[in-house]
């Protein structure tokens, strides 16, 4: 028969192999797809004899869900800003500087990278209590009496969303200098220059130049960045406890703890919908994934 | 005072870094200094020490040696990083990759598949495969294994370790793979035509040119993916908490479980002073070995 052409032992294998490993992957996907349109849901995989949005619409309606989502879309967001601002101001220096101390500097950034945050968190943890009570005392002196509590929500280190945003960001920055300062690197210095010439001043240079050029460096911070703070479990368990600051991945947690009273429909829903952003920034970020672990390596 | 442009620039640059200074040595850089004295002390959460922790020098870290749950979580990491990150992502990172370089039909839809579950948040992955592995005979994985006569069992009591890295491979095969893909590429495609043409067969080709040639990028995996490894928190912390009876306590749990359930900050406080020290050398051995191009 001409036209179809017999599978080469290796590619057979090749393909065997490939779909084995599709399987492996994407199993244990099915059950949360099926589970989070079936109304009788359960922790085990079965085809659902009805489909129902039910459980998405509950997310926004009656239950946390839209509200730890929207808490963690604020926290994260924030994060990502905090990151591509400083992290672009400190890119942009480590790129252009020629001082003694840029090489201690890259080096000292790649030994932080791979600091466990498990080893830190203890005394991360007296850090925040410490900047908790210097906060405290400063809302106390500017807030009247009867909205302490909420200025702390959003202002505290320990239950607060400042401290969170921080910790997150200073979690996420040195992998986004790093990116940031290799994107710098391929720029070159004759546009500032020429600005320069122009007397344009360093905000000017900043605005018209710089970032229009650093656009494409700083994306690939911000969504890296978003991805590792969107996943990110051991800081909001540590440092959140009030029920309406819960971020989604310890609402999902606890939700999934609560033994008997498990909804696997709406819990399911709720974890797609939070991997969700993560997969879309991580299909965005693919070509910038190489970076992110060979930080440095020539190719 | 008239400064020259050089001089200013240069201060521009330290300016600019002010920023990322600060946010680096509040939240890490002291926090790392601050686990070192920790250790010295026998800080905890509650009692008496918690009022007025004291210096104790080296009691802690005496401590350790002969503590069986610190002796324990090393052992189980070591499984879990071999296992795992050595073993597991990077042989099936490492096929895939090569299964990839071929011109395949549906090459994107593997590659999504692979990468998919690198992409998902940690208790996403976790909450998931619990309903691969809890619940006995109805579990997704006592099912299949059905087929082939194997008992259903509750995958995580009986073999929670193994689990752990079956799970760990899983979320991590694309980061091997994507490693190992761009160190493929950058082998000449002409070494392999020459091998052919001198009647190599591929078992002699993949262990005489593809793997040493790969060994720079190998190398770099290995260092890597144990420092994620280790590192890894939340994955293990929504399938097990660290047990059943610290099977697969790794050691950022111990500590956790230490610091926060036992209250002990500053013996939590000398076992991740151990971590710390881990870390950092072979963060050293990373950034000496392969010279990173600053």
């Amino acid at each position: 028969m001409t036209g179809v052409r017999k599978l080469s032992r290796a590619e057979a294998t090749a393909y065997g192999f490939l779909t084995v490993t599709l399987v492996f992957c994407l199993l244990p996907f099915v059950w949360v797809v099926l589970a989070s349109v079936d109304p009788n849901a359960a922790l085990f995989l079965s085809l659902p004899k009805a489909i129902t949005a039910d459980h998405f619409v509950k997310i926004f309606t009656a239950e946390n869900g839209g509200r730890w989502f929207f808490n963690s879309l604020v926290t994260v967001g924030a994060t990502t800003a905090l990151v591509i601002i400083v992290g672009g101001m400190g890119g942009y220096a480590l790129s252009r500087t020629n001082a003694w101390w840029k090489r201690p500097f890259l080096y000292a950034i790649i030994l932080v990278r791979v600091l466990p945050p498990t080893a830190l968190i203890v005394p991360l943890y007296k850090v925040m209590l410490i900047s908790n009570g210097v906060m405290d005392a400063l809302v106390r002196s500017i807030v009247p009496p009867d909205s302490i509590r909420s200025a702390m929500q959003i202002f505290g280190f320990v239950d607060g969303y400042l401290g969170l945003i921080l910790v997150l960001s200073a979690m996420q920055l040195p992998l986004a200098l790093w990116i940031i300062k290799t994107f710098f690197d391929l720029t070159p210095k004759d546009y500032e220059e020429a600005a320069l010439m122009d007397g344009a001043n360093v905000f000017q240079r900043i605005r018209r130049i710089l970032v229009p050029l650093a656009l494409p460096g700083l994306g690939a911070a911000g969504l890296l960045t978003f991805i590792g703070a969107w996943g990110d479990f051991l800081m909001p368990l540590t440092f959140i406890s009030s029920s309406n600051l819960q971020l989604l991945p310890i609402g999902l947690f606890r939700a999934f703890q609560r033994a008997n009273t498990i909804d696997y429909g709406y819990l399911s829903a709720l974890a797609l919908l939070y991997m969700l952003p993560a997969v879309v920034a991580f299909g965005l970020a693919r070509r910038f994934l190489v970076q992110t672990f060979a930080g440095g390596i020539k190719g | 005072m008239a400064l020259t442009y050089e001089t200013r620039v240069a201060w521009q640059n330290r300016m600019l870094l002010v920023p990322a200074l600060v946010l680096l040595a509040c939240f890490i850089l002291i926090p790392a200094g601050a686990a070192i004295y920790i250790s010295f002390t026998n800080e905890a959460l509650s009692g008496l020490a918690a009022a007025h922790p004291q210096l104790v020098g080296l009691k802690n870290y005496v401590r350790l040696f002969s503590d069986d749950g610190f002796w324990n979580s090393l052992v189980v990491t070591a499984f879990f990083v071999f296992g795992s990150s050595i073993v597991g992502q990077f042989v099936l990172g490492l096929a895939s990759a090569m299964a990839l370089s071929r011109p395949i039909a549906f090459r994107p839809v593997f590659n999504a598949a692979i990468l998919l579950p690198n992409a998902v948040p940690e208790v996403v992955a976790g909450f998931i495969w619990i309903s691969m592995l809890a619940g006995g005979k109805y579990s997704t994985v006592s099912r299949i294994v059905a087929l082939v006569g194997i008992p259903p069992q509750n995958w995580l009591g009986s073999l929670p370790l193994l689990m752990i890295i079956v799970v760990n491979t899983w979320r991590g095969i694309a980061f091997a793979m994507i490693l190992m893909t761009s160190g493929l590429s950058a082998v000449p495609t002409e070494v392999y035509e020459a091998a052919r043409m001198d009647g190599a067969t591929p078992h002699q080709i993949f262990w005489r040119i593809t793997l040493p040639l790969l060994r720079p990028t190998i190398f770099l995996y290995m260092l890597v993916s144990t420092a994620g490894t280790i590192a890894i928190f939340g994955l293990i912390y929504t399938l097990t908490r660290g047990g059943p009876g610290g099977a697969t306590e790794i050691i950022g749990i111990y500590i956790y479980n230490q610091s926060f359930t036992a209250y002990q900050l500053g013996y939590g406080s000398a076992v991740a002073v151990i971590m710390l020290g881990v870390s950092v050398a072979i963060g050293t051995v990373y950034v000496r070995v392969l010279k990173v191009q600053v």
